[in-house]
């Protein structure tokens, strides 16, 4: 088989992983070729939107196990490839230098065994570190099952390492990926935790030591496969967030390749339902909300018709509005129509002199949204009455200005700005 | 009104703005033979004037910061029309009140600015991602970029330290300049085309990259809106993958 029939097969196969992420590394130096971006680089884009910033590929397409929702499991009779260690690091190197590229994402298939399988992807990372000389971003799956010495290798040649959970519970584990369980994910997830914390402890008193996979971990999970419900999946994330401390948490709208009895029929990947669960995530990171402020027991599943915080500010309209001259950072926050950038404007241009309403849609603030959370000056220009039904109504008739209900479609999921929730790069 | 003419170099701009700031009048700045520069305005050719131009940089960093020193050059490379005075009027006001003006964001003179700044930042990391070198038959890695904004300058730090080890061009089409990288030693020069003789395996690896562009796209998620707003059309000529 010719490389180029390899690497479609091969890069076919490894599309289905949402990560994209070149961030959080800054590799790079004398000699060599190649440095990392602490903030990454897109290098293209997809015809389905996705970003496109590293040689995402499986070292191969064969595996021993037979996971439902995988397209690679054992009983899906697809052409199976292998690339060669040699291969990989020249193919990436052929691709970097072309600044196709910012490097390598590589996953992989369970050849003979875990071990095996994790040997030859170390062995490709090695050869592209030593023999190319190569600075630029590496992400390598670590293959669950694998020996710890093995494991604990990866984190060694590459920027960021990651095991994929796939499913939110070991229930569903147990149901769609027979051989794998929660504890054999969740194992090597903690031991790459423990070693990126002590390399980065250890660095703060010793610059010179090597560094642990500088851009730490990531997981992902998959989206509408199974049962559980948004709240299980966000107090999932929120747990691998503070106890694992990974670096992103991805997900997968759920797309049904394969047909199997235990799988759901579906006749559209869950799109908005993703959509809603990064900006949940986002939230979680960068907003300082807990899990438990967006989702509970009796609302365990997140609105599709607003965005998470739209929907937090509206169930807790006694917190508004909030006077922008004088809410801290915190607060401007979770404004709904505020974001990162803005509520840092407000806190620099407020330095200079009191801001009007006026002033706020020129530091960008969303006033269609905002307007009815905020006062400037004393000033609220929202409605009369506030109540949660009208801004509700209001929220709605800006979505929708001819009326028309398109929720759930593409046109909806556009104006929310899906790129910047999909893309990875911050 | 009255309008310095400039030579179209930063230093012939910055002397037109040392002069602007000089004079009790509102005044204008463009670039010799701009459209814009108007009919009825009395024109004066700046000149270059190296104490001029660093009395001019002077006053921008000590009335404002580093910050407002970028702002002015970022903002100058966006080379969109009308930016010239609309720096003269964000160096007026950082003039008249001090470093805290760059903090008055909703203030006209100082949006302006920065968001010219913010384009030509914006390009500039976009490029990162969009340059496509091509392999010639020498080993020299070429590519041609044609960006809105003059970011050439800017680029070259960012691959000087990831492709150091190899030769290198970048050719700004738009503004028939170069930055050639050669054995370690960099030098801008003009160039209206290049023949290029393309190394032996440079069709092959094209292929594979075009085709690993496509295979990744998912079906049931195309988007073909989301990316077009990721990349525009008018980046797709020099992009390999689109060509």
């Amino acid at each position: 088989m010719d490389l180029d029939k390899k690497l479609e097969i091969l890069a076919d196969s490894a599309k289905y992983d949402a990560s994209c992420a070149s961030s959080g590394s800054d590799r790079g130096g004398a000699g060599g070729t190649g440095a990392a971006h602490m903030s990454g680089v897109c290098h293209s884009w997809a015809a389905d939107g996705r970003c496109i910033s590293l040689l995402k590929i499986l070292m191969t397409n064969e595996c021993v196990y037979d996971c439902a929702y995988c397209i690679n499991r054992r009983s899906n009779d697809s052409p199976k490839a292998i690339l060669t260690p040699d291969e990989i690091a020249g193919l990436t190197f052929e691709f970097y230098k072309r600044n196709y590229i910012e490097g390598l994402f590589l996953s992989s298939g369970i050849t003979v065994s875990p071990d095996r399988t994790m040997e030859l992807m170390l062995e490709a990372v090695r050869k592209l570190r030593e023999q190319f000389r190569f600075n630029g971003y590496v992400h390598m799956k670590v293959i669950p099952g694998a020996d710890q010495s093995l494991i604990d290798q990866a984190g060694l040649w590459a920027d960021r390492v990651s095991v994929n959970i796939e499913l939110p519970s070991d229930k569903s584990l147990r149901l769609l990926a027979p051989g794998k369980t929660k504890a054999t994910v969740l194992t090597p997830m903690s031991r790459l935790a423990d070693r990126i914390s002590a390399s980065k402890d250890e660095r703060r008193s010793i610059k010179s030591s090597p560094a642990y996979a500088p851009a730490g971990q990531s997981t992902q999970l998959i989206i509408g496969a199974t049962p559980e419900t948004d709240r299980e999946i966000i107090k999932l994330s929120e747990a691998l967030y503070d106890k694992m401390r990974l670096k992103r948490v991805y997900y997968s709208a759920f797309v049904p390749i394969m047909k199997d009895s235990r799988l759901p029929v579906l006749l559209d990947p869950p799109l908005l339902r993703e959509h809603r669960l990064y900006q949940a995530d986002w939230l979680l990171r960068f907003y300082g909300f807990t899990a438990d402020e967006l989702l509970d027991e009796k609302h365990p599943t997140l609105d599709l018709s607003f965005d998470p915080k739209t929907v937090w500010a509206i169930n807790n309209l006694h917190l508004f509005p909030l006077e922008v001259n004088k809410a801290p950072y915190e607060e401007l926050l979770r404004v709904p129509g505020i974001g990162v950038t803005s509520a840092k404007r407000i806190l620099r241009a407020r330095r200079a002199g009191p801001l009007s309403l006026d002033d706020l849609k020129k530091l960008g603030v969303v006033m269609k949204r905002a307007v009815y959370f905020v006062t400037a000056g004393g000033k609220y220009a929202g409605l009369k009455k506030e109540s949660e039904e009208a801004i509700k109504l209001k929220l709605l008739e800006h979505k929708n200005p001819n009326g028309q209900l398109d929720l759930f479609g593409e046109k909806a999921l556009m104006k929310e700005g899906l790129a910047g929730t999909v893309s990875g790069q911050l | 009104m009255r309008t310095y003419l400039y030579d179209g170099n930063f230093e012939g701009f910055l002397t037109a703005l040392s002069l602007a700031l000089d004079s009790a009048d509102s005044c204008a700045i463009a670039k010799e033979g701009a459209e814009e520069a108007g009919l009825f305005s009395e024109f004066v050719n700046s000149g270059t004037d190296p104490l001029r131009a660093a009395a001019a940089r002077d006053l921008v960093e000590r009335r404002g910061s580093a910050e407002s020193w970028q702002n002015v050059r970022y903002a100058f490379l966006s080379e969109v029309p009308g930016s010239e005075t609309g720096i003269l009027e964000y160096v007026k006001l950082l003039a008249a009140k001090g470093p805290g003006a760059e903090n008055m964001l909703a203030d006209d003179r100082v949006k302006k600015v920065h968001a010219l700044a913010g384009k030509v930042g914006g390009e500039t990391h976009r490029f990162m991602g969009f340059v496509r070198f091509k392999e010639l038959a020498d080993k020299t890695l070429y590519s041609k970029i044609e960006p809105d904004h003059n970011i050439l300058a800017l680029l070259v730090p960012h691959f000087r330290a990831r492709l150091g080890t190899f030769n290198w061009v970048i050719h700004d089409a738009r503004r028939n300049n170069a930055a050639l990288y050669f054995e370690g030693r960099l030098v801008y020069a003009p160039l209206d085309s290049a023949r290029l003789l393309e190394d032996a395996k440079e069709a092959e690896v094209r292929e594979l990259w075009r085709n690993f562009f496509k295979t990744v796209a998912i079906k049931e998620r195309i988007n073909s809106k989301l990316q077009r707003q990721n990349v525009p059309l008018k980046y797709r000529k020099n992009l390999t993958e689109f060509e």
